[in-house]
């Protein structure tokens, strides 16, 4: 009983962290999915929103705004609009003027982008963490014999927001008009532009749309932990790009497919072997998926067009 | 016609430069440690103790004539970035260097200084083979973790005597190395430590390792480490409803440990240098700094003045700005500085520097923590 409370436990732990590590993943892999490329500024943009959340819900209380709910509200709006902006621009300074080269040269831009953005929030905000108070504390608490499982309010809203936004940008994708043209220009470009489907404007939305899915990250992570930093986004964005690649770079529910395994996979490292191997076991996962089945648990094998 | 006008002006001025140069003699000292990353908060103690040293030996007319001159190089907490920084100081010609800060950045760039005979003070890397590679020109002003260690280590085995302890540490020379001398103190009192893990420092989840703990039943944790983990790892405890005693070293002793925990920093026990700026001694070094609106009672500051006057004072006595003639008297005499009375082994380690057990507080205050005076020690 204690055993599998205590199992029980850490599949909620890992489920919390994959939960995060999805969400993140969901931007990489629709960026990928569309123009090929590895949108390495992305765990930027993830941090700028945590920073912004922050910022919002600071300044909120200070002018005497208490209600947790307008402050939630208020904190996502802006992060959101800000992110997004921040995405728009990354891709139209960094990513569009090299679009047409090889892939080499648009890795690189977007590498120098995310140590931009880094070292430009560093400077405007210093290098000491933040923090802010639990705006949601506390939580349910179950078993007691021996060992008592908790689960926290927040951990459920991660979880819950996780699904609902995948299912909802899913939906997005296979039903609505600009998905449709979204999935045009992801399976060919040149002549989606030629059947009079502005691919810019499409690429431009997919920057924005996965810059709204990190600032929503932003804004549940702040809330979990607490905490930023400007190095969280480094860290993020790397187990997220991990995530991404096992579930299927690509496709979607595979990024939050890959985000809930590496998460679990985590927490049970954590809590059978040592936390110490952690990082040893997602990149070692990483490792096998890439050698069995590179297109991931998801994906499509990619056929060369001739 | 146009290139010479432009050659000879750039002589002009190379020479004329080179003249001011000359003219205000100033003996320069590098200040190397984190100006950014995430313990940059630790460099600044480092340097405004340093500054205000430097600030108050030229007020009284400088060193032999010649006025200090502070120079700051950022490490970052990195070691890569500390060789960086330690090439740079060789290059710019500085013979005297206050730092590094992190011992795992010390350890590198002490190499390097030891090989250029460049003399360096760290007032704040406790790891123990930063001075066990036996170098001539290499002090601190600080304690080791071999004597950190067993203050807590003994702290832990006579007041606490925990049923279940875990000891976790972030993997890194300076948390790993205070972690296992706690460790090896708490299991010559016979205490057994049921958990020893290292963690991922920057991570920034950890509710896996404490449920673990909460499940292994542990009633008291030793973090070898920084404030912003270990200030993670208490807030998430909390949330999931572990509720053990928590003590770790000087590294986590910073007011942001409360901004980062909360409620959850209160009553954590941490060893700190003993609080230099209430011995009355330095009353009017600490207004000093009250003037300047600066916080003396940061762990590093005294330390990092008192390396400073360390170096105007052998500068004095041998009359020279060689880095080994000032060794040299430094290894040889007994000083009498703001951190007490400095005298150095061979090795260039204090013969004699305290640590303290303090309770923490959640609005960033500390305490003495209460059982009297067995718990302050001795370093070797």
């Amino acid at each position: 009983m204690e055993a599998s409370l205590y199992f029980l436990q850490q599949v909620i732990n890992g489920l919390t962290i994959g939960s995060t590590y999805a969400l993140i993943a969901i931007g990489y892999t629709m960026v990928y999915g569309i123009i090929g490329m590895i949108n390495f500024a992305h765990g930027e943009i993830y941090m700028i929103s945590t920073y912004v959340v922050f910022i919002v819900i600071a300044g909120l209380s200070m002018l005497g705004i208490d209600s947790t709910a307008f402050l939630i509200v208020a904190a996502l709006l802006v992060a959101i609009v800000v992110a997004s902006a921040h995405a728009f621009a990354v891709e139209r300074v960094a990513y569009r003027p090299v679009r047409g080269s090889k892939r080499l040269i648009a890795l690189i831009s977007a590498i120098g982008m995310s140590i931009f953005l880094q070292n430009y929030i560093l400077l405007a905000q210093g290098s000491r963490d933040k923090a802010i108070p639990s705006l949601l504390p506390g939580g349910w608490q179950f078993g007691g014999d021996g060992f008592a499982v908790n689960l926290s309010y927040m951990q459920v809203i991660i979880f819950v927001v996780t699904l609902v936004s995948m299912t909802v940008l899913a939906l997005f994708i296979s039903r609505s008009r600009l998905g449709r043209a979204c999935r045009a220009c992801s399976q060919d470009r040149g002549m989606a532009n030629l059947l009079g489907i502005n691919t810019d404007l499409v690429i431009s939305m997919t920057f924005v749309i996965g810059a709204a899915l990190a600032a929503v990250a932003g804004l549940l992570l702040g809330m979990y932990y607490g905490v930023v930093n400007p190095y969280i986004g480094f860290l993020a964005g790397l187990k997220a790009f991990t995530a991404a690649v096992l579930g299927g770079i690509g496709s979607i529910p595979g990024a939050v497919l890959g985000g809930l395994i590496l998460g679990v996979a985590e927490a049970l490292t954590g809590a059978y072997l040592s936390t110490e191997y952690n990082d040893v076991v997602s990149f070692g996962l990483l490792i096998l998926i890439l050698l069995f089945r590179p297109w991931g648990i998801l994906g499509k094998p990619e056929v060369e067009k001739i | 016609m146009n290139t010479i006008m432009r050659k000879s002006l750039l002589a002009l001025a190379i020479g004329a430069g080179m003249t001011s140069l000359s003219a205000q003699a100033e003996i320069t000292i590098g200040l190397a440690g984190p100006v950014t990353g995430p313990v940059a908060q630790y460099g600044d103690m480092q340097f405004i103790g340093a500054e205000m040293a430097i600030e108050r030996i030229n007020a009284q007319g400088g060193v032999n004539g010649e006025m200090l001159k502070g120079v700051k190089y950022d490490d970052a907490c990195e070691p890569k970035q500390a060789v960086a920084v330690a090439n740079q100081i060789v290059n710019d010609g500085v013979q005297f260097v206050v730092g590094h800060l992190c011992s795992s950045a010390t350890q590198p760039a002490s190499d390097i200084y030891a090989e250029e005979g460049i003399l360096m003070i760290t007032p704040a890397s406790t790891s123990p083979t930063i001075t066990e590679a036996g170098y001539e020109t290499v002090f601190r002003t600080i304690g080791r973790d071999d004597a950190q260690g067993p203050v807590a280590g003994r702290f832990i085995a006579e007041h606490i005597k925990p049923e279940n302890m875990a000891i976790i540490h972030d993997k890194q020379q300076y948390g790993e190395g205070v972690a296992t001398a706690v460790r090896d103190t708490v299991e010559e009192a016979g205490i057994d430590v049921a958990v020893f893990e290292g963690i991922t420092a920057g991570q920034q989840n950890y509710s896996s390792l404490v449920s673990k703990l909460k499940r292994e039943n542990v009633d008291f944790v030793y973090y070898g480490g920084y404030h912003p983990e270990l200030g993670l790892i208490l807030r998430q405890a909390k949330e999931l409803g572990f509720d053990a005693q928590f003590m770790g070293p000087e590294g986590v002793g910073n007011p942001d440990i409360s901004k980062i925990a909360g409620e959850a920093s209160e009553g954590l026990l941490v060893t700190l240098p003993q609080a230099f700026e209430t011995d009355p001694k330095n009353a009017d070094l600490v207004a000093a700094f009250e003037a300047k609106n600066q916080d003396p009672s940061g762990p590093f500051v005294m330390p990092a003045y008192t390396a400073v006057y360390l170096m105007a004072e052998g500068m004095k006595a041998t009359e020279s700005t060689d880095p080994f003639e000032v060794a040299e008297y430094l290894h040889q005499n007994t000083s009498d500085t703001p951190i007490g009375e400095v005298k150095y082994d061979e090795s260039g380690d204090l013969e004699e520097f305290n640590f303290v057990v303090y309770n923490w507080h959640a609005d960033g205050t500390k305490t003495k923590a209460e059982t009297g005076e067995a718990q302050s020690d001795t370093a070797q």
